[in-house]
């Protein structure tokens, strides 16, 4: 499974980090989200998918 | 609340008659029959023209929440009170005599690009990073105010804590002097709740009075003798080219000052109230808060949506969700309502402290989402776990509890006493506390932005 994060539609929530925090990073200075890694961890997949379903911005794409 | 419907029809006017109902967002009726009308208007129209106030569109539903609120191309916050552009009426609806405005809310009252640049100036001191570094500070002042009651086994959750942990924090991250708390907390709270024809409305006048000359007072030693905080980097603010004015400073202060104070004590107060109704749910809470915690925060923020809504003026014609919205029209964007749409939140009137996928709207959403959420919910749950660890079976008074006499604005609680076996002091007392804090955040530059001063504060 592949992770990405549109950094245009990004707000900085932070919930996709409570939701999986070995795949996201949080920007220190405005909390935006970046992943860890494109490829995500076999077991970090049904957090991924938390994350993914949890961004109010829809921000989150999973391939 | 009454709900017209008629048929359908191309003109525009006939659809805003179609979609008509009245609900006076400030009578004590709005919370009351609050689940009531929620249902009502998501069932009915999610979209609605509420002729109350002067009319305004009435967004409710999530998805066209979500749909209208992120449109910045459609909508504007300018609060245009010197009538330099389109006569815009800024955030609140109904809006404040114009007359009596000589400052607008800040950048919340802005539209891009100057609301950006001010939001970049903040960013960095109120990142998760940023924040984190206040941790124990937020510990500390909390142990504090519970040494203060924790003896006598009374509590009054609200002046006792969740007034002052915010309040503290928030003149702290300013770079204010931390023991002026107090000058700002009535009328920041007051001035939320207190109507124009209420008799204490000149009170909380003269008190909000103070208030904005203690803040050019403080603006002005900082210009004098620059001292690390966001009031800082607001005077240093790059606006396009120029820094901000003396009554633009004035206007981004109270809005922070306002944003940091009683939000967060609406959202502690009400959510204590509910941990003492459920005081199973209170107990699984504390055993299991190392993964309940950040759900249960999320719940309570949705649940109880400290700040019901925000105005906005429509910028441009526009059809959205079917609905043909005019420029010049006014509307509110209802965070409080979209939290309750069953169409996407399951049992949406029930609290489940372990929902997940919480897609809540607590914080606003669009360009304007809340600059201090991380700092809510750092204060929050920091209020929350001291409590639950000191004044485990600590018991709400219902007769004592008083809400906001109007919740159109911010749904918050006056005063929410409770009783609890006593217990032991752990330190020292609130004054002491504040200035051993303020004295580590001065020495060790707490109040400087994250990308300057990484380290966590050391008490």
């Amino acid at each position: 499974m592949k992770v990405s994060v549109d950094d245009n539609l990004c707000q900085g929530h932070t919930l996709c980090a409570m939701a999986a925090a070995k795949v996201f990073v949080l920007s220190d200075e405005d909390g935006h989200s970046q992943p860890i890694a494109s490829e995500v961890p076999v077991d970090q997949e049904d957090a991924a998918r938390e994350a993914a379903r949890s961004c109010p911005e829809q921000a989150i794409t999973l391939s | 609340m009454t709900t017209e419907k008629t048929e359908s029809t191309e003109s525009t006017d006939e659809q805003r008659d179609e979609l008509t109902f009245s609900m006076n967002r400030h009578d004590a009726g709005y919370r009351l029959d609050f689940e009531k009308n929620t249902d009502e208007l998501h069932g009915r129209c999610p979209i609605a023209w509420n002729d109350t106030h002067g009319g305004y569109w009435y967004v409710s539903g999530n998805q066209e929440l979500f749909d209208v609120a992120r449109r910045a191309d459609l909508l504007s916050n300018d609060a245009d009170i010197h009538g330099e552009r389109r006569g815009y009426q800024g955030i609140s609806i109904p809006p404040p005599a114009i007359e009596e405005r000589t400052t607008i809310g800040g950048f919340l009252e802005m539209d891009p690009p100057a609301q950006r640049y001010y939001r970049q100036a903040l960013n960095p001191y109120l990142s998760p990073a940023a924040v984190q570094r206040w941790q124990p500070v937020l510990d500390e002042l909390t142990r504090a105010c519970l040494d203060e009651v924790i003896e006598s086994g009374r509590i009054d959750f609200v002046d006792d804590l969740a007034n002052i942990v915010p309040a503290v924090l928030t003149m702290g991250l300013l770079g204010f002097p931390m023991a002026d708390w107090e000058i700002y907390c009535e009328p920041a709270h007051a001035s939320v709740y207190t109507s124009p024809d209420d008799p204490d409305h000149a009170r909380i006048q003269a008190l909000s009075i103070q208030m904005g000359m203690r803040a050019f007072e403080s603006i002005a030693e900082i210009k004098e003798t620059p001292r690390p905080g966001l009031v800082d980097a607001l005077i240093k603010a790059d606006i396009g080219g120029t820094t901000p004015s003396d009554m633009d400073l004035i206007g981004v202060v109270m809005l922070l000052i306002g944003g940091g104070f009683d939000t967060t004590t609406a959202l502690t107060a009400h959510s204590l109230e509910w941990l003492s109704e459920h005081p199973d749910q209170r107990e699984r809470l504390s055993r299991e808060r190392a993964t309940l915690l950040d759900s249960a925060t999320e719940e309570f923020l949705r649940y109880y949506t400290p700040a019901v809504g925000d105005g906005r003026t429509v910028s441009a014609d526009a059809e959205i969700a079917g609905v043909r919205f005019r420029e010049g029209e006014r509307l509110w964007l209802s965070w409080a309502m979209a939290n309750r749409d069953e169409k996407v939140f399951e049992c949406p009137h029930d609290v489940q402290l372990d929902r997940t996928g919480n897609r809540h709207a607590s914080f606003g959403l669009g360009i304007h989402r809340c600059i201090g959420s991380n700092v809510a919910r750092a204060a929050f749950k920091t209020m929350v776990t001291h409590v639950m660890d000191r004044m485990p079976d600590f018991v709400c008074d219902p007769a004592g509890a008083v809400h906001y006499d109007t919740t159109g604005v911010i749904n918050g609680m006056k005063h929410l006493p409770a009783t609890f076996t006593p217990g032991k002091r752990l330190g020292p007392g609130l004054e002491e506390t504040i200035a051993a804090v303020q004295k580590a955040c001065d020495e060790q530059g707490l109040a400087e932005p994250v990308t300057r001063k990484r380290d966590t504060a050391s008490l």
